[in-house]
């Protein structure tokens, strides 16, 4: 008797126990302290009843959360519901790559984080309403990488549609991307599928399976949830079938009468999802349909989150930050053309782009992220290479509705037109120059196989040099990426242009306009300055003089010993 | 001179605080919301005999807006086969206000919904037909596509869930779950054709009517009584404020006349 006591009591403790570790996962009620911590610290974007209005909020985009609707981005919960507190403390503590939500891990301590997460649930009443856990998306199942999985992602993401916004090979330049809005009707760009350094919620292939299933609430970003998903209900082989079909540009009977049994099922397997979700009743069977059709949902989606993985490289390029000199490499001969394979053999620098916001106009929400650079040079001539990324190809066909000027994507190349003699002689002001003038290369999506020198020394300051130098320019834009090539002679009879010498070091910086994104005059994304250098060529002596002075050493230690030793050897 | 710096600074911050309190309430006041329609807090269906018919027309006042061809950016073929125009004021001849819904603010029994019904939002050429749809609660309303080109559908629900699902080029139908709770009219749009947009109102009693080209309704079976007869429109508003006065008599006619003008 008394040992059922006990067993019975100990039971009771660990039902308790779990509990309480249940309990433990969970924000807490909220509380002075949690409204303490965000106004303190997140009402300055937030808002203080949490509508995304804080005073910082006019200058960003994206734009803060308005907590009040209870749409969130990022969270591991199924379309349409609620996100996790995990979640939300997962957002708090890691911060969101690619806008101006910090991590707060450094900030705020765990508990106080906790406490954030409780106080913001208080602005939606939808949080107090929900008695049901929200449902979590199950990562069980997940394909592993592999060719074979990003093939089958990569039709997919054509066929879904994906590409209307995200572009042909995930650049977010897709035909759709410019007139995006979120559900605020704030502007909104689609993610750049190539960034994953860029992705709100990580570029982990489970995350953007879970953005992919869930959705980001308040985006235009869909769900793609079961019943939605390209013809549910099917096998793989019969919707490779039906979309064949239906590419057809007229059916036959049989065909048609193939295609409707396709869709009959489909439409059943879709009237089981609805009445799941409406909270109907559904028999065993219709269950088990149910469950076969979200299997091949979830399969496919895993493979098109690799293939979405695959778009991007493993880690962020690397800035030039550190090691900052780009480094002109020497060709005997010819330069490579602008198409020539040699540029691939050879690793771009990159140098990131920060929004300008020294002068009026300024520009708080940069689009371009960087530039890629490389460069060519032989006895006469130099040459470069300029990638970039620009979601729309803007060429001056609006105009900016403060200033009237024409809105265009541009790049320019900034240098000092006197190189600085030595390491702690001045350079001029890194915003195209000051009391000490610099020289530029402006480009401009309008013009694309030219190249305009300027000397400026202000950036409000600039003007076209009266002789304009033999420049060569080549460019493209394809697929949401801009290439220029400009080839130029190091030495140029201009005295306002820079002359390039092998072996010195040339400060060099970038600005960047994107047209589509109001960028005009100041309002540009820049660097500060970088060095360029024309690598000396290694001389061939090199592999005469260090082993000849080599061998002279070992002989001469050689001596030494002989002598020594038989110096020893008299002496005893 | 220590009292003169606090007193300084106190005055510093109040000078702040009155500043953030002006600015909080400048931005309540700007925060101009949709109106929305009014439902009552229960409704029984119950069978009506000899119910009453209240019927009537919307017109426009005031100077008519010229109707804004909508700029197709996408997909060309198929979506700009047509000229497309903003359907958020159309205004037919005699001044006939279309897509304008009306309907009872107060009843609280009558008719059932008609199960059979078809409740269908086409995606045609890259616009939604209709503009401004009913759909009961619990009822489900289906998605045409039969652009062969890739939407969106999304609904901006605020009380319910909202929903955005690709409607990719081969599914020519897509049924949605039926919602909870009445709620609306709500925004529909198509992420991927910008220009695309219609009204969802979901509702929880079969007495609604949207005008047609000559901005006419008719509600139907309506019990005898007292109601309060309600409008909205996108555009133009609502009469929330004061909605007219309406007695139905068993098996009679009523009519009503709605003139709205530009908000």
């Amino acid at each position: 008797m008394r040992i059922r006591t006990i067993a019975l009591l100990f039971l009771l403790f660990g039902i308790l126990a779990v509990f309480s570790l249940a309990y433990a996962q969970n924000a807490p009620e909220a509380s002075e302290r949690g409204k303490e911590v965000y106004e303190n610290s997140c009402a300055h974007c937030h808002g203080v009843e949490g509508r995304g209005d804080g005073s910082a909020a006019e200058n960003l985009l994206p734009k803060p959360r308005d907590f009040t609707r209870g749409l969130y981005k990022i969270r591991s919960t199924e379309a349409g519901q609620l996100p996790t507190d995990q979640d939300l403390f997962d957002i708090i503590t890691e911060g969101m790559p690619g806008s101006s939500m910090p991590e707060w891990e450094t900030a705020l301590s765990t508990n106080d984080r906790w406490e954030v997460v409780a106080y913001i649930k208080t602005f939606y009443d939808g949080f107090k309403e929900n008695e049901n856990p929200p449902k979590q998306i199950t990562l069980e199942g997940k394909i592993s990488y592999s060719p074979e999985s990003v093939d089958i992602g990569k039709e997919l993401y054509v066929e879904l549609g994906c590409v209307e916004c995200h572009g042909n090979v995930g650049r977010g330049d897709g035909t759709s991307a410019p007139t995006l809005t979120d559900s605020w009707g704030f502007q909104t760009w689609p993610a750049n599928l190539t960034q994953g350094w860029t992705f709100r919620g990580g570029p982990d292939t489970e995350d953007i399976f879970k953005r992919f299933i869930g959705g980001i609430a308040g985006s235009p970003m869909p769900a793609f949830e079961g019943d939605s998903f390209l013809n549910f209900g099917l096998t793989s082989e019969e919707s490779k079938r039906l979309i064949e079909l239906e590419n057809k540009d007229e059916m036959t009977e049989a065909e048609e009468e193939e295609s409707g049994k396709f869709y009959e099922k489909m439409d059943a397997a879709v009237d089981i999802a609805l009445t799941i979700k409406e909270g109907g009743e559904v028999s065993a069977a219709e269950i088990q349909t149910y469950n076969d059709a979200m299997k091949i949902v979830y399969e496919k989606s895993w493979h098109l989150a690799n293939y979405v993985k695959s778009l991007m490289p493993e880690k962020q390029p690397e800035p030039a930050i550190g090691n900052n000199v780009l480094r002109s490499q020497y060709v005997q001969g010819e330069l490579p053309d602008f198409d020539d394979p040699t540029w691939e053999t050879f690793k771009a620098r990159y140098f990131p782009l920060v929004g300008q916001v020294v002068i009026e106009p300024r520009q708080f929400n940069p689009t371009i992220d960087g530039v890629h650079v490389k460069s060519f040079y032989n006895d006469t001539e130099v040459a470069f290479l300029f990638v970039w990324d620009d979601r729309t190809h803007t060429t001056a066909d609006e105009t900016d509705e403060t200033t009237g000027k024409p809105l265009e994507d541009a790049l320019a190349v900034q240098f000092p037109v006197k190189v600085p003699q030595g390491p702690t002689a001045p350079k001029p002001y890194f915003l195209w120059g000051g009391r000490l003038p610099v020289y530029l290369w402006h480009w401009k999506a309008s013009m694309p196989e030219q190249v305009t020198e300027l000397t400026a020394k202000g950036i409000n300051n600039a003007e076209a040099q009266e002789v304009q130098g033999e420049l060569e320019v080549k460019s493209d834009y394809t697929d949401g990426q801009y290439k220029l090539w400009v080839k130029r002679a190091l030495k140029t009879e201009d005295k306002k242009d820079l002359q390039l010498d092998t072996g010195v070091f040339v400060p060099i910086a970038f600005s960047a306009w994107d047209g589509s994104n109001g960028d005009v005059d100041t309002k540009l994304t820049m660097t500060s300055w970088y060095t360029f250098v024309l690598e000396p060529v290694p001389s061939s002596r090199r592999f005469i003089y260090p082993p000849l002075i080599a061998l002279l050493s070992i002989g001469l230690l050689f001596g030494l010993r002989a002598f020594v030793q038989r110096r020893n050897t008299e002496e005893v | 001179m220590k009292t003169y710096l606090l007193a300084s600074l106190t005055l510093l911050l109040a000078c702040c605080y009155v500043g953030i309190v002006g600015i909080t309430f400048a931005a309540d006041s700007d925060a101009g919301e949709m109106e929305m329609l009014i439902f009552p807090e229960n409704y029984k269906p119950m069978p009506v005999s000899n119910g009453g018919t209240i019927s009537g027309v919307v017109k426009f006042e005031g100077d008519k807006p010229e109707m804004k061809v909508l700029e197709i950016t996408k997909d060309p073929k198929v979506c700009g086969a047509t000229e497309k125009y903003d359907e958020s004021v159309v205004i037919g001849e005699d001044n006939a206000l279309k897509n304008t819904i009306v309907y009872l603010i107060d009843i609280t029994e009558g008719k059932d919904f008609d199960k059979e019904a078809k409740l269908e939002i086409d995606q045609k050429e890259c616009k939604f037909t209709p503009h401004v749809q009913i759909v009961p609660v619990g009822q489900r309303l289906t998605m045409l596509n039969n652009d062969r080109v890739n939407h969106n559908v999304h609904i901006f629900s605020i009380i319910n869930t909202p929903v955005n699902k690709q409607q990719t080029k081969t599914r020519k139908k897509m049924p949605l779950a039926g919602v909870k709770k009445a709620e609306g009219p709500v925004a529909v749009k198509c992420d991927i054709h910008g220009w695309m947009s219609a009204w969802i109102a979901y509702v929880p009693h079969p007495y609604f009517a949207v005008t047609n080209e000559k901005g006419e309704f008719t509600l139907e079976d309506v019990p005898a009584g007292k109601y309060k007869l309600g409008y909205w429109h996108e555009t133009c508003g609502t009469n929330n404020e004061s909605p007219a006065e309406v007695t139905v008599e068993a098996g009679g006619t009523v009519t009503q006349e709605f003139t709205l003008k530009l908000k």
